[in-house]
């Protein structure tokens, strides 16, 4: 258990929040911008990302803790700290771990105008909410909870590792108006998921009548779905299930597909709006299926005594074992190898853009027709918000940033984001053109960096892209 | 001149990046990680009448009755995590006679591993007797306890008779020290 807790510790200590890349949103000199909204307006004639480097993107956090919390040097006992962190959580913080590493990405914009692109990329996504109450229970136990009801239901958790294929198309529509629509398939390389768990566990006094307590589960309905796992468990050691997974990375039978849609408005030369969904769609679980499922109630008394009259070599009843068949009968653990079906968590990016400054796409500072049409200015700043769709509700987060193009070949972007992990995540990256050369590196949570034990999440992106540019 | 500021842009992003550090952190910490639990569960209940310790059939006392039940958790489950175990028995005796009540804890082999007893007053039908004996298990009675995988209660009554009236009640519970 205290190896457990270790590694869950160091997961979300050396791991960087989920999804949230505010930095990259928007950022329309960087390609990839075009996966956070299909419908973003494309500077570039063509672009091909380099293999393997086009994007990599890690991110982790917890809503509630970090590792400086529990490691930190401290004259209070660490096991202390620990109590005091899982009475702080509430059910509703989590922890979370993303990753995206890009294998292949191309774009080009066709004589019809439309900026087609496409790619493949392999994308971990886990989460798991804090189990107060479990938690509270596993380091207590439930000598001082007498009456209280532990809530089963606190457990909710999903991971899925997967390959992402996706073709896009992106158009200008009107001088105002670009949109962009993206297909997906999903290949599933493993993934589990233990959701809408319900129940509760409590220990009472007993009336008088039978034992000292009552020991209830009342009402359990707790599952776990799991794909990919299955043949897993039969391989030996870590290297075998490395190399399946590895073989699994290009193509499953675990399939999905999804939308991604976005668009971008300009209000004015200077106001722009932009609004886009992603992963909308799901995964279908048929092949290497293994469910468990665990339903109902039950009421332990101990052991109850009838002391039978015996005969010489004659044995008494067997009291433990009738127990054990009693509770399993109560609540069957079902193994299941059922199909089931499961929602992509649905991402939704909204940008407001006011730009200034001077013009950087050699056109006057001047509307002078009045047509509203956007204008290229080498600085802007705007709002931005962001929400994922998770078991327990959407997750959000606020941002406001600063975009600035330094030269020809460099722009930056600096963020200020507010979400469930912090309230003072700043964030930084850079982008560069140099010949073709597309560069681009994004870091959040910069005022951490200092101690990254303090931080309750980190993200990084960063990549290289060919790019070429309209003549 | 301008692409030649590129480089140390870049240079310092990664500077920042490579430069942050954990620190004033100990994770060797991890090695005092201990959680503690202390758990409650009920043990072995159940209620003897009078008539049966005596056998109307030979009209003959029964002065020992006794019954057996595994208890493999003891030396299957928790052992390696123990560090204390606690027993409460409460007996309600509305019987007038004192009872011997002894607890044989046995290992896989039927051999005795671990052994405690209790007396337990006499009462009478109109004002049963409550009987509350606590008993603690540690250190190296603790590892013999934990060998065992069952457990045999025997009740003993000095004398009994056809007319002997009232019950035998036991209820208890344990309570599990434990340290992971």
């Amino acid at each position: 258990m205290r190896k457990l807790l270790t590694c869950f510790i160091a997961l979300w200590a050396v791991s960087v929040i989920a999804q949230n890349k505010q930095l990259l949103y928007g950022w329309e000199d960087v390609p990839q911008s075009l996966l956070l909204n299909p419908g973003s307006k494309v500077l570039q004639k063509a672009h091909y990302g380099v293999p393997f480097l086009s994007q990599i993107h890690f991110n982790g956090g917890s809503s509630g803790v970090s590792a400086f919390d529990i490691f930190g040097i401290s004259s209070v006992d660490i096991n202390t700290r620990i109590r005091n962190k899982i009475f702080e959580l509430k059910n509703t913080d989590f922890f979370t771990a993303t990753e995206q590493l890009e294998y292949i990405s191309f774009g080009w914009r066709s004589r019809e105008d439309v900026y087609y692109s496409g790619g493949v990329y392999q994308e971990l996504d886990f989460i798991t909410y804090f189990p107060r109450d479990l938690a509270i229970l596993a380091w207590e136990g439930n000598r001082d909870y007498i009456d209280y009801e532990f809530d089963l239901g606190e457990i909710s958790a999903t991971g899925d590792l997967l390959t992402v294929y996706h073709f896009g198309a992106n158009k200008a529509v009107s001088k105002k108006l670009t949109v962009g629509i993206r297909a997906k398939l999903y290949s599933s390389i493993i993934s589990f998921r233990s959701t809408n768990n319900q129940g509760t566990f409590v220990t009472t006094l007993g009336d008088g009548d039978v034992n000292i307590y009552e020991h209830t589960v009342q009402n359990a309905n707790v599952s776990l779905n799991t794909s990919g796992y299955a043949s897993l468990r039969e391989l030996d050691g870590a290297n075998e299930v490395a190399n399946t997974l590895l073989k699994r990375a290009l193509l499953t039978r675990n399939l999905g597909v999804g939308l991604d849609f976005g668009v971008t408005y300009d209000f004015t030369s200077n106001i722009t709006a932009s609004a886009s969904f992603l992963d909308v769609g799901f995964v279908f679980h048929n092949n290497d299926v293994e469910s468990y499922e665990a339903k109902g109630s039950y009421t332990l008394n101990g052991i109850e005594l009838i002391f039978p009259p015996l005969a010489d070599g004659e044995t008494t009843l067997p009291y433990y074992d009738n127990l054990t068949d009693e509770i399993e009968e109560a609540i069957p653990v079902d193994t299941l190898n059922n199909s089931y079906s499961q929602f992509r968590p649905v991402k939704f990016n909204a940008g407001l853009k006011y730009s200034f400054g001077r013009p950087t796409d050699g056109r006057d500072d001047c509307d002078c027709r009045g047509r509203n049409e956007s204008i290229a200015r080498n600085q802007a700043v705007g709002l931005q918000y962001y929400s994922i769709f998770r078991p327990k509700g959407p997750q959000m987060a606020g941002t406001v940033f600063y975009y600035r193009r330094l030269f020809s070949f460099l722009s930056a972007k600096a963020t200020y984001t507010f979400d469930p992990y912090s309230i003072s995540n700043v964030g930084l990256g850079i982008a560069s053109d140099i010949g073709k050369v597309n560069f681009y590196i994004a870091l959040d949570n910069l005022l951490r960096l200092e101690n990254i034990a303090k931080a309750k999440s980190i993200s990084l992106q960063l990549g290289f892209n060919i790019k070429i540019d309209q003549e | 001149m301008k692409k030649n500021l590129t480089y140390p842009v870049i240079f310092c992003l990664f500077v920042i990046l490579f430069s942050a550090c954990v620190k004033d952190t100990d994770f060797d910490q991890a090695n005092d990680i201990m959680p503690t639990p202390v758990v409650e569960l009920d043990l072995i209940y159940f209620n003897l009448e009078a008539s049966d310790f005596f056998d109307t059939d030979t009209s003959t006392p029964i002065l020992t009755v006794r019954d057996t039940t595994d208890l493999r958790f003891l030396n299957d489950g928790i052992s390696d995590n123990l560090i204390r175990a606690e027993f409460f028995f409460k007996f309600t005796n509305s019987i007038p006679r004192e009872f011997n009540v002894l607890f044989e804890f046995l290992g896989d082999t039927n051999d005795t591993t671990y052994v405690t007893q209790t007396l337990v007053n006499e009462g009478t039908t109109q004002i049963p007797t409550i009987t509350e004996f606590i008993h603690n298990v540690e250190g190296e009675s603790l590892e013999r306890l934990t060998q065992a995988s069952k457990v045999v209660v025997s009740v003993t009554i000095p004398s009994s008779n056809a007319n002997l009236e009232g019950d035998l009640n036991l209820q208890s519970k344990t309570t599990y020290f434990l340290e992971f």
